[in-house]
C-alpha cells in the first residue's frame, strides 16, 4: 500500500535555478495492483520514486508506505520496498551469488534463509550457468537478471520499477515484464515507470500521467480514454499533457 | 552482525580482487619498495666511491718562482689531484671553462717566506657555484694542510721538539651502550617520510571504488535502498578503507624492514654501523600508522563522496596527496628534538613522533600533544565525510 500525500520536490540548481522536479503529487496504489507512472523525459518519475524509496528527501509533502511515513521511518520503509531501475548496477569483482548474499545480510535475512532465497530465485531466473561467476562477465541481460533477484530477494511487500527495461532487448524485456506481473499476482504493490506506450498498455491497472511535475490525469485506461475522447493511447497521451496539436508525434514525442 | 559491520567485511575483502590492489597493497611495499631503496643507496654509494677514485684537474700558479715550495708539491698525496701550471689569468679562465676545477696560488716571495718559517698566503682560485669546484678546492686544501703539517713536524724536530707539542688534544669517537646507531640514524630520516605517505596512499584504491565508483556504476542507488543507514554505510566503508590503510602501512614498514633482519648485502651500506631498534621504537612504527590512517580514510572518502565519478575523484586527490607528501618531507628537515608546535602539524607529527621513537627522543609532551591533534583531525575528517555522505545533493549528483 502506497499512499503518496501532496508531495513535491524542488531542486535548486546552478545554472537553472529552482527546479520544481516534483510539484504536489498525491495518489493512492493498493496491493495487487500495477500503477504506472508514464511521462516523458524530465517529468519528474525517478525523482519522486526516488522520495519514495527515501533516497531524496521531499521539499514538502510525505508519504506513507505499508503504513510507515517516508519522513520519519525511513528506515521502515526501505525494509518493506524493493527498487529496480535501469540503470542499477552490479558488484562487478563479486560473483551474482555473493552479491545476492551481500544483500540478503544488509536485508537483515538469516543466511541459511537467504541461501534458500537465492536458489530459488537463481532457478526461476534461470541464472544457473552464471550465478558462480563474477558480475563482470555477464551480458546486460544477465546483469538485469541479477538485479531483479536482488529487488524481489527480501520479498517486499511494494515494488518500485523505473524504466526497468531500458537498454534490454525484447527477450530479456519480456523476462522483467514476467516478474512484475507475478508481483502483482502475489499481491504485491507495484509502482512502474517508463515513457513506452506499451508497456503501459500491457501490464498497468491504472496509470498516473506526469507532466513537468504534476500529475496531469489517473485512471485507468479505459477512464483515460473516455476522458480525452482518443482511441490510440499515444493520443490519449499527448491530449492530456496538452501537446496534441494535429501533427501527431512532432512535438511532445516520446 | 550489523550493518556496518556486513558493508565492512564486503569491502574489505571485495578490493583485494582487484590484481592492482594486490600490487599496491601486497607487491609493491614487500619486494618494490625495498628494491628501490637498495638500488637508489647502491648508486649513492657508488656515486661517492667514484668520486675519491676520480682525476681531477687543477691549476697551480707561481710555482716557477718558488722552486721550493713546487717541491713540496712533487709527491704530492693525493694521486688524484693532476696539476697544472699556468698564469693566474689562464686558472681563472680555464675554471670559468671549467677544463680545471680549482687552481692555488703562490705569491712570488712564497720561498722567501718558507725560509723565514712565515706563514706563506696561499690563495685558492674556486668557482663557488660549482659543486664540483668547491670539492677540488676542499681537496687543495686537504693536500696544503698535510703538507704543512709534515713540514711543521720537521721544523719542530730541527728545534729538538717532539712533533706533539703541536697536537695538544687529541679526539675518538664511541657511540653509548643503548644509544641509537648511526643505521637507525638513516632509517629515522626517511622511513617516518615513507610509512606517513604510505599509510594514506594505502587506502587511495578502495576509497575513490567505494563511493565514486559506486556512484559511476550504479550500485550506490541499490545500497541506499537497503535498510542500513548511510550512517551505517559510510561507517563500514571508512573502516575498510582504514584497514586498508593499516594494512598496506605495516606491510611497507615489514617490506623496509625484512632486508636488515636478513641482512641482505645490497642493504650492508646502511646496516653495516648496527641497526638497533628498541621495542618502543618498533611498537611506536605500527601505532603512529593508526592516525594516519584514520586521517587519511576520512580525507579519501569525503573526496570520493564529494567527486562524480572515480575520475573526478583522481583529479581532486592531486593537491591532497602533494600536501602530504610537503607535511611528510618536512619531518625529513625538521630534527627529533622538535618544537611543540610541530605536534599539531597533521602527519607531520605523527612522522615526527615515528622519528623521535627511533632516535630514542623521550618527549611525552610532544608525544601526547601529536596524539590529541590526530584524534582531532582524524575526527573532523570522518565527520566531514560522514556529513558528506548525508547530503543527498552531494551523492546523487549526476
Ligand atoms: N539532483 C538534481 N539536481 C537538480 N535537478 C535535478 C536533479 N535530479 C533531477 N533534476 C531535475 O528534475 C527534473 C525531473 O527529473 P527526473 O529525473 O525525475 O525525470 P524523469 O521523469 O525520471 O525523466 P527520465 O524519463 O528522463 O528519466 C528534471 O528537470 C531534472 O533535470
Ligand atoms: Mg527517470
Amino acid at each position: 500500500m502506497i499512499e503518496v500525500d501532496s508531495l513535491s520536490k524542488v531542486f535548486t540548481d546552478k545554472k537553472r535555478g529552482e527546479v520544481r522536479a516534483v510539484d504536489g503529487v498525491s495518489f493512492t496504489a493498493t496491493p495487487g495492483e500495477i500503477f504506472g507512472l508514464l511521462g516523458p523525459n524530465g517529468a519528474g518519475k525517478t525523482t519522486l520514486i526516488r522520495m519514495l524509496a527515501t533516497i531524496l528527501e521531499p521539499t514538502a509533502g510525505t508519504a506513507r508506505i505499508q503504513g510507515h511515513d517516508i519522513r520519519t521511518e525511513p528506515e521502515k520503509v526501505r525494509a518493506s520496498i524493493g527498487y529496480l531501475t535501469g540503470s542499477a548496477g552490479l558488484y562487478e569483482r563479486l560473483t551474482a551469488r555473493e552479491m545476492l548474499e551481500y544483500f540478503g545480510a544488509l536485508y537483515g535475512l538469516p543466511p541459511a534463509e537467504t541461501k534458500r532465497r537465492i536458489d530459488s530465485l537463481i532457478s526461476e531466473l534461470e541464472m544457473g550457468e552464471f550465478a558462480n561467476g563474477r558480475c563482470d562477465k555477464l551480458s546486460t541481460g544477465q546483469r538485469q537478471r541479477v538485479s531483479i533477484a536482488r529487488s524481489l530477494l527480501h520479498q517486499p511487500p511494494v515494488l518500485f520499477f523505473d524504466e526497468p527495461t531500458s537498454g534490454l532487448d525484447v527477450v530479456a524485456a519480456r523476462t522483467v515484464v514476467r516478474f512484475i506481473k507475478r508481483c502483482r499476482d502475489e499481491g504485491r504493490t507495484v509502482v512502474f515507470s517508463t515513457h513506452i506506450m506499451s508497456e503501459v498498455e500491457a501490464l498497468c491497472d491504472r496509470i498516473a500521467v506526469v507532466y513537468q511535475g504534476k500529475i496531469a490525469a489517473i485512471g485507468t485506461l479505459a477512464e483515460l480514454r473516455a476522458r480525452t475522447g482518443a482511441t490510440t493511447f499515444e493520443t490519449v497521451f499527448l491530449r492530456l499533457i496538452g501537446q496534441d496539436d494535429e501533427e501527431e508525434g512532432e512535438k511532445g514525442r516520446l | 552482525m550489523k550493518p556496518w559491520q556486513i558493508v565492512f567485511r564486503k569491502e574489505f575483502f571485495e578490493v583485494f580482487r582487484d590484481s592492482r590492489t594486490l600490487f599496491n597493497i601486497i607487491i609493491s611495499p614487500l619486494l618494490i619498495t625495498p628494491l628501490i631503496l637498495a638500488v637508489i643507496g647502491g648508486m649513492a654509494r657508488r656515486q661517492v666511491q667514484d668520486a675519491q677514485k676520480a682525476v681531477v684537474p687543477v691549476a697551480a700558479v707561481g710555482l716557477d718562482k718558488a722552486p721550493r715550495v713546487a717541491a713540496l708539491f712533487e709527491n704530492a698525496t693525493d694521486d688524484n689531484l693532476k696539476v697544472t701550471e699556468m698564469t693566474r689569468a689562464d686558472a681563472e679562465q680555464a675554471i670559468a671553462q671549467r677544463k680545471v676545477r680549482a687552481a692555488f696560488v703562490v705569491p712570488e716571495n712564497a720561498d722567501k717566506l718558507l725560509d723565514e718559517m712565515t706563514p706563506v698566503p696561499v690563495t685558492l682560485l674556486l668557482d663557488q657555484g660549482s659543486q664540483s669546484s668547491q670539492e677540488a678546492a676542499e681537496r687543495l686544501k686537504l693536500v696544503l694542510n698535510q703538507k704543512g703539517q709534515q713540514l711543521a713536524v720537521v721544523r719542530l724536530s730541527m728545534r729538538g721538539l717532539s712533533p706533539e707539542v703541536a697536537t695538544p688534544f687529541t679526539t675518538t669517537e664511541k657511540g653509548i651502550q643503548g644509544g641509537a646507531s648511526r643505521g637507525t640514524l638513516m632509517l629515522a630520516t626517511f622511513l617516518p617520510y615513507i610509512m606517513a605517505l604510505s599509510a594514506i596512499m594505502g587506502g587511495i584504491y578502495l576509497a575513490n571504488d567505494s563511493v565514486a565508483g559506486e556512484k559511476e556504476r550504479g550500485t550506490l542507488e541499490t545500497l541506499l535502498v537497503t535498510p542500513a543507514s548511510r550512517r551505517d554505510l559510510v561507517l563500514g566503508k571508512f573502516l575498510a578503507v582504514a584497514a586498508i590503510a593499516l594494512v598496506s602501512g605495516s606491510l611497507s614498514l615489514i617490506g623496509l624492514l625484512w632486508p636488515f633482519a636478513i641482512k641482505l648485502p645490497a642493504f650492508s651500506w646502511m646496516s653495516e654501523s648496527g641497526l638497533s631498534l628498541r621495542p618502543a621504537a618498533v611498537a611506536a612504527m605500527f601505532l603512529v600508522q593508526l592516525p594516519l590512517a584514520v586521517l587519511g580514510a576520512g580525507l579519501l572518502l569525503s573526496i570520493s563522496t564529494f567527486a562524480r565519478n572515480q575520475k573526478e575523484a583522481q583529479s581532486y586527490l592531486g593537491p591532497v596527496i602533494l600536501c602530504a607528501s610537503v607535511a611528510a618531507l618536512l619531518s625529513m628537515m625538521i630534527k627529533a628534538e622538535a618544537p611543540l608546535v610541530w605536534a599539531f602539524v597533521p602527519i607531520t607529527n605523527a612522522a615526527l613522533v615515528l622519528k623521535q621513537a627511533l632516535e630514542g627522543v623521550s618527549n611525552p609532551a610532544f608525544v601526547a600533544a601529536a596524539c590529541a591533534a590526530s584524534v582531532v583531525y582524524a575526527a573532523a575528517a570522518v565527520a566531514f565525510a560522514t556529513h558528506l555522505f548525508q547530503r543527498e545533493a552531494i551523492l546523487l549528483k549526476a
